[in-house]
């Protein structure tokens, strides 16, 4: 038998308790993993949100830059377009590498299913430097490039005469399918541009323009010269950095409170634990006494409770951190239904250097929480192990 | 062997030892001047009615506690001065415990509560705890705990956690408090088995059968060991007084 195996051993002695303790620091252990799993997913997601876009600039109607930056990154129906026209004062900007257009709109079929339908041209493939095509580029009216995961949904394949889902009695040809990108590309149904305008009536209009910098490090000047021209003042030009830098932001200073709510999780966690082990102690003094009679020094006294205590937060930041993995799902779910953006993929995201701060914070924990049990522990007299039994005689 | 024969060399030596207890203002003497010895080898049961003062001297003799005045020697060594890591180690290596309510953890099984004394000391115990078990005949109850055993079979458990660290004195309070005289009745002669191998037993007893069994019998009465001669329970023969001769 060792230390550990003795200290094990004491949470047979009051399974409830001891499993309700524990459940506290699990508790505030997943929270702290969440948190931190959190901020990790976001970040990386907004960044590889962003960086599938492949544009710098985007430029949108007047309005939200957020919220055109989140409906050109996961597609939905604009409310008000930018003419076509503009476009080429765009690319006029000597910084303007690339200017690609883009018509977006969104429809709702039966089981309210979107539909996100993207007018492009093939100048779109200089910012999308990662898509794999399976077919060719649409070349025509009615040429349909699908995401895989659409391609997937209604089976259609390459070559394929297709109807257009939530557009009635027209019809499209699929030519290409992409690779999955993991991305909100995966479910749009790509056509030409002036196609799209077409079948939605708005000839001559864009909902979005998506703009790559020959050098991004020119970004001010960039935006200061889209800004200064006649288009510029009908247009509101996006740096996706600043989009970026400016979201994360504010999950930070979000994730300073709620950082502040798991510590205080935690430190009642701890004072919990505390509690409970000082309750056993107090208990267990006969015991405690007996051990020191038949030989436990008081450092050996000490050391046992104090692993004890260890043992019940290591147990619930295990569980915590396990209960975190398994409810990562419903945690994502909520947190995405409350965020203004929120990029696709996982949002939650965790690395070993997570699990190991929250490991190492329940450490810290149970060594605070257990001193003061431990030294109440030690201080039993081996006399104790008598003296309970009817005083001192 | 019959340990009472080599009464010469003391394992245990008090001369004029006191213990006082303070509660408040008042004072309390639990022990008074006792002095006496028990030699190597020897059986020797603490008998007097409640509230004599067995308890306190067999702290006092356990390290336990410290006396208030007089001189306490086990094994030839002055305990009174001594440290509370040096009493711990003397506790853990040269004494054993047999208490009236067991103190088996309720949690560990048979083997590990036998191996507990073991662990305190840094030692492996694997070879002496079957050996102990088989000694006290709980093979069978090995793995079981506490809970799962009758009072003599947990009395048995707890003699032999009391030797596995092979102490030179077994201290005992009261081993058959808790037990229904057939199963003390085990008990006393596991004792009078282990003090045939020569283990030396002090044993504090308000049971007439246990201090019977012993070669002596030492007498308190309010905090004094009674003033008289001893006796030699198994030859019925006059021993030295080893009690301060009267004033």
């Amino acid at each position: 038998m060792t230390w550990v195996e003795l200290s094990l051993k004491e949470w047979q002695r009051r399974p409830l308790r001891t499993s309700l303790t524990t459940a506290g620091v699990a508790i505030a252990t997943a929270a702290l993993f969440s948190l931190l799993a959190f901020q990790r997913g976001y970040r990386e997601g907004v960044r590889q949100e962003l960086d599938r876009l492949g544009a710098h600039v985007l430029l949108a109607p007047k309005g939200c830059p957020y919220d055109a930056a989140s409906m050109a990154l996961h597609g939905a129906s604009w409310p008000c377009y930018l003419k076509q026209s503009y476009l080429k004062e765009v690319r006029t900007v000597p910084e303007v590498a690339t200017a690609a257009p883009v018509f977006m709109a969104a429809l709702y079929g039966l089981e309210s299913r979107q539909t996100v339908y993207v007018g492009i041209e093939s100048n779109i493939l200089a910012l999308r430097p990662s898509w794999r095509i399976t077919g060719h580029f649409p070349a025509r009216e009615g040429d349909l490039l699908l995401g895989s995961e659409i391609a997937q949904r209604y089976g259609w394949h390459v070559g394929q005469p297709v109807p257009l889902p939530g557009l009635q009695n027209q019809f499209g040809t699929v030519v290409a399918v992409l690779a999955p990108t993991q991305g909100a590309d995966d479910t749009f149904i790509h056509l030409l541009l002036s196609d799209a305008q077409r079948r939605f009536h708005h000839p001559g209009e864009l909902t979005h323009i998506l703009v790559r910098l020959k050098d991004p490090n020119d970004m001010d000047k960039a935006v200061a010269q889209l800004r200064g021209c006649d288009a510029g003042l009908a247009m509101n030009v996006v740096p996706l950095a600043h989009v970026f830098h400016t979201i994360q932001a504010l999950v930070n200073s979000t994730r300073l409170l709620l950082g502040c709510i798991a510590m205080v999780a935690l430190l009642a966690a701890g004072a919990g634990v505390s509690n409970t082990i000082l309750i056993a102690v107090a208990e267990r003094r006969r015991e405690l006494g007996m051990m020191r009679a038949i030989g436990a020094s008081s450092g050996d006294i000490f050391r046992l409770v104090w692993f004890e205590t260890l043992q019940t937060c290591l147990g619930g930041a295990i569980a915590g951190i396990v209960v975190s993995f398994l409810a990562a799902r419903e945690v994502e779910a909520l947190v995405r239904a409350r965020l203004p953006f929120s990029p696709s993929g996982s949002l939650i995201r965790w690395e070993w250097w997570v699990v190991g701060v929250c490991l190492g914070c329940a450490l810290l924990l149970g060594s605070l929480a257990g001193l003061l049990p431990a030294a109440r522990a030690a201080a039993v007299p081996p006399m104790m192990s008598i003296r309970n039994r009817g005083g001192w005689t | 062997m019959s340990g009472a024969r080599e009464a010469s060399r003391p394992i245990i030596s008090a001369t004029n030892l006191c213990k006082v207890y303070v509660r408040g203002r008042e004072e309390i003497k639990a022990l008074d001047n006792a002095t006496f010895e028990v030699g190597v080898g020897e059986f020797v049961a603490l008998v007097g009615p409640s509230g004599a003062g067995k308890s306190t001297l067999l702290n006092l003799v356990g390290c336990m506690d410290a006396p208030s005045s007089g001189t306490l020697k086990l094994m030839g060594r002055s305990v009174e001065q001594l440290a509370e890591a040096e009493r711990t180690r003397l506790r853990r290596d040269q004494l054993g415990f047999v208490f009236q309510h067991f103190g088996l953890v309720p949690t560990l099984t048979v083997a590990e509560n036998i191996a507990l004394p073991a662990l305190f000391a840094r030692r492996s115990a694997t070879g002496k705890t079957e050996e102990l078990l088989a000694k006290v005949g709980l093979e069978h109850r090995r793995d079981h705990r506490p809970h799962e055993l009758s009072g003599g079979e947990m009395q048995r458990a707890a003699i032999a956690r009391a030797l596995v660290n092979n102490p030179a004195l077994l201290l005992a309070d009261e081993p058959t408090g808790n037990l229904d005289s057939a199963t003390g009745e085990t008990i006393i002669e596991l004792f009078a088995r282990l003090n045939r191998d020569g283990l030396t037993i002090l044993v504090v007893t308000h049971n007439s059968r246990l201090a019977n069994s012993a070669h002596r019998h030492i007498e308190l009465v309010d905090g004094r060991l009674r003033q008289g001669v001893t006796t030699d329970l198994q030859s019925r023969a006059p021993m030295l007084t080893i009690y301060p001769a009267p004033a």
